[in-house]
């Protein structure tokens, strides 16, 4: 029968509530679901601030807010949708997944698990209460460059509150990383040798190890600017001897890495998911794998191409171009494995399947735009602009939202016992698909036009006005099919069809537990053969060799 | 308990489900939206946004030939990719077959993995190449094509309008003229926070940092007036921060060049309404009727210059210091200028 462990006698006084209970884990699946279900509210969030900016740019000299809230709100979107949504949602996606995939029982630093999380609620907490402070939110846009947020520019507490509220995610984020590295190190199941780690786990191992450089320093270029801000001093104050491009080295040091971090663990599911749903083996393991670490070390060479018009010397403008163009080369072999996975499969076109395929094929255009941001004399007419706009949308909400989604419908009934039903599913994502074309394809137009990013208004009309309607439409479209998306996960906690352990006919060692798994994951862990170890104790079952 | 969950590990068949009338209904929306959208300004006749603007100098013609190159390789990459990925899932689909029913064990093809690894690294490296090549033409002026020495104009960028320093002491506010066909170098710079220089039809936006100058080169090729806007969030009025380029015949340049000078060295130019409406009616109106900035008619500060000379050099609150730096020239045309405001009170 299941072997008991002894719960810790700290917990067994907080565990008689049932919300008491949830307070108090330190269960890496509780904990998973706390920040997954905690991201999700705040994608909701930063997703009703993208709605009310579309509909104050629908048409031209649109007067639904002021100035100085819309500063606000594209402020408060992007920072939302990266430092409380993208980033934290792997976190808790990880959190769940990886002891289970690596038949662990829980994460190597449990406490230190959920401490994370609490920072990162915190986090939340304080930048969504700077909309109350003297002066309102944060405005100087998710980079904050200064002078701009600098005092003199900016003396609102909001910019003060969103610095600790970065530092409050940048601490959870850390102490998630160690905590994935010295858990993917040492808790492994026998046998599971890193040739034999699931590629979702080979992902979020790079993305620690991205978080543990470029979010430290981040942290550095944020206490710098603090420091300026509170304690006088002028490290990003060109007026007293100080450098604005030193901060723009600095934030960018961090950002680009952070695109990678956002963008490798969806990789990872769509590694996961699409042999499941071919039926077949993941195509070129090992190139995927060793793409993940060459994708992880490149991004940290790539972080001027940012910058190019700032006026960079020119030898260093081809350097980064170079460098850009070099990351295309392992992300399009990561392209090509997961298509070719597919090739003579039986694929199984389920939402989550649905969802994986499409965000190969939108990731695609947002890494194609990805060459033309690189070649930097092109860059110079199209950065800052809606252009860019388009591109970050298509990698980020094409790429990692729609794998996101993939995971949802894929592990749902592993985390929550329940499907998720497949017709409201199939909706959603159909409803995603022409929605994010519908907005971000014509702001790519846009920004050929001459249509900078970040202004609340503009007095142009004919295309420049039908380009940006069409985009506020599809971003409606997306807001319908989130919708849907809430109703069924409402509706599938009440009516949800059961899943058993392993619905999907899987290959890796989540599956091999009850779903959902009960608090100490797994009985007994089998031996691991292959990357696939589900599927070697099918076979071994079928020919009659499992020892029950 | 040691097989948990083999027990469960057969598949049930799940119910078909209607992606394709989604799909049609989907489909049918977005062509209706779309259309409905499109036919409504096809007939406007302005440039949809499908190649940068212009080009309209030899720089932005160059930028241009760099645009075209890579719509032709990605467009191909595009549609081999997304082509292929449409075909194999069309393909292989399931079709009724057994949803357990595996496909071939296939792990990787390492040859495979080779060509698609070196296919990649040429293309990019052609681009690349392309653009090596293209580049000496933008970055700095073509000089033997170049009709006369070029004109270098100090470019300031500013919350929220760009100040324009002529080597003979000219000043201009938001619209700039030069010559056409004629080379210009600019000299960029801010004097509060970072701003973008853009006139998407003459060249590529350079950023206008405090403490840092960058230079530009571009050269009309026809006369006519080229809009743009800042490039760099710059605070509240960041989208109302425009620029225009205005390219005259050369021997039409030099007389009002000549003409300006002598009218702004003596007090009788336009510099002050230009200084106003470039840096004050942004907020307060081209009337100083007010807007987002109170309305200024009859304030009592317009009969004090020395008052507004201090604002304007230091700002307060939410008014930015727009006269940090200004010249005596400059400073002394906006005093000249708002004193016709002083009278007139907002009749409210």
């Amino acid at each position: 029968m299941a072997v008991r462990v002894a719960p810790d006698p700290a917990s067994t006084i907080v565990s008689r509530g049932r919300f008491s209970s949830w307070l108090a884990t330190v269960d890496h699946k509780r904990i998973g679901i706390m920040y997954i279900l905690t991201s999700l509210f705040f994608f909701v969030a930063g997703g009703i601030i993208a709605l009310l900016m579309r509909s104050q740019l629908a048409r031209p000299n649109e007067h639904v807010f002021t100035r100085d809230t819309y500063d606000q709100m594209f402020t408060m979107h992007g920072t939302t949708m990266i430092f409380l949504v993208v980033v934290p949602v792997f976190a808790g996606l990880a959190n769940y997944l990886v002891p289970l995939m690596i038949g662990a029982r829980d994460m190597a630093f449990p406490r230190l698990n959920a401490l994370s999380y609490w920072f990162y609620l915190l986090g939340g907490i304080v930048l969504y209460a700077s909309w109350f402070s003297g002066g309102g939110a944060a405005r100087a846009g998710w980079y904050s460059y200064p002078p701009l947020s600098e005092h003199a520019f900016e003396p609102g507490k909001g910019q003060d509150l969103w610095i600790l509220a970065i530092h409050l995610t940048t601490i959870s984020s850390i102490l998630g990383a160690i905590n994935f590295i010295v858990t993917i190190h040492n808790l492994r199941a026998p046998g599971m040798s890193w040739m034999r780690l699931p590629l979702f786990v080979w992902s979020i191992y790079v993305y620690s190890v991205l978080i543990l450089i470029a979010l430290t320093e981040l942290a550095g270029a944020l206490t710098l600017l603090l420091l300026d801000r509170k304690a006088g001093t002028h490290f990003f104050l060109p007026s007293k001897g100080g450098s604005a491009v030193l901060y723009q080295h600095m934030f960018w040091f961090f950002g680009h890495p952070e695109v990678y971090i956002m963008v490798l663990p969806a990789f990872g599911i769509l590694s996961e998911v699409i042999p499941v749903f071919s039926r077949k083996p993941i195509f070129g393991y090992k190139a995927i794998a060793f793409s993940t670490v060459a994708i992880g070390f490149y991004s940290m060479l790539v972080w001027a191409h940012h910058m190019f018009s700032v006026g960079l010397p020119t030898a260093l403008n081809i350097f980064f171009m170079l460098s850009s163009m070099t990351i295309a080369v392992p992300t399009g072999i990561k392209i090509f494995n997961w298509i070719a996975t597919t090739w003579r499969g039986n694929v199984i076109l389920d939402t989550a399947m649905l969802f994986a395929l499409g965000a190969v094929g939108v990731f695609t255009i947002g890494g194609l735009s990805g060459i033309f941001l690189a070649a930097f004399p092109f860059d110079w007419q199209v950065t800052d602009t809606y252009f860019v706009v388009a591109h970050m949308h298509y990698v980020l909400f094409g790429g990692s939202a729609f794998a996101l989604f993939a995971a949802f419908y894929y592990w749902w009934p592993k985390m929550f016992g329940r499907f998720l039903d497949e017709r409201l599913g199939k909706v959603n994502f159909w409803l995603y698909f022409i929605g994010i074309n519908l907005t971000f394809f014509p702001q790519h137009f846009l920004g050929l036009l001459g249509m900078p990013r970040r202004v609340w208004t503009y007095n142009h009309h004919g295309w420049w006005a039908a380009w940006n309607l069409v985009s506020t439409i599809g971003a409606f479209v997306m807001a319908f099919g989130t919708l849907v998306f809430l109703i069924n996960v409402v509706r599938t906690t009440r009516v949800g069809r059961r899943a058993g352990h392993d619905p999907w006919v899987a290959d890796t060692l989540e599956w091999y537990t009850t779903s959902p798994p009960p608090a100490y994951n797994f009985d007994k862990v089998p031996y691991v053969t292959s990357a696939r170890p589900l599927r070697d104790l099918r076979r071994r079952l079928q020919e009659g060799s499992v020892h029950a | 308990m040691g097989h948990q969950g083999l027990a469960r590990l057969a598949p049930r068949r799940r119910n078909a489900t209607p992606g394709k009338i989604v799909r049609r209904t989907g489909a049918l929306v977005f062509v209706a939206l779309l259309g409905l959208v499109l036919a409504h300004v096809a007939l406007a006749g302005d440039p949809a946004g499908l190649s940068p603007r212009g080009p309209d100098s030899p720089q932005a013609a160059k930028i241009e030939g760099i645009y075209w190159l890579l719509i032709a390789i990605t467009g191909g990459i595009f549609v081999l990719v997304e082509g292929a990925l449409i075909l194999f899932v069309f393909r292989f689909r399931n079709r009724g077959r057994s949803r357990t029913l595996e496909g071939p064990e296939i792990h990787g093809a390492t040859r495979l993995e080779l060509i698609w690894t070196a296919i990649p690294v040429v293309i990019l490296a052609a681009i690349v190449a392309f653009v090596l090549v293209k580049l000496p033409g933008i970055n700095s002026a073509d000089s033997a094509k170049a009709a006369g020495p070029p004109l270098i104009v100090k470019v300031e960028g500013r919350q929220f309008y760009w100040n324009f320093l002529y080597p003979n002491g000219v000043i201009q506010v938001e619209r700039m003229r030069v010559p056409a066909n004629r080379d210009v170098k600019l000299l960029i710079n801010s004097e509060d926070v970072d701003h973008s220089w853009w006139i998407p039809a003459l060249q590529g936006k350079f950023d206008a940092i405090p403490g840092k100058t960058n230079h530009l080169w571009f050269r009309a090729d026809r006369r006519g007036t080229f809009e743009g806007q800042c490039g760099e969030f710059c605070g509240y009025e960041h989208p109302h921060m425009v620029a225009a380029v205005q390219a005259v015949p050369s021997s039409d340049f030099q007389s009002w060049y000549d003409r300006e000078a002598r009218a702004q060295a003596s007090g009788t130019s336009d510099l002050g309404k230009m200084t106003f409406d470039g840096a004050c009616a942004t907020c307060h109106g081209f009337h100083a009727q007010g807007a987002f900035g109170p309305d200024l008619r009859g304030n009592p500060i317009l009969q004090q210059p020395a008052a507004i000379k201090t604002l304007l050099q230091n700002g307060r609150n939410k008014m930015p210091a727009v006269g940090k730096g200004w010249s005596s020239r400059q400073m002394n045309a906006l005093l000249a200028y708002v004193k016709r405001f002083a009278g007139s009170s907002g009749g409210g």
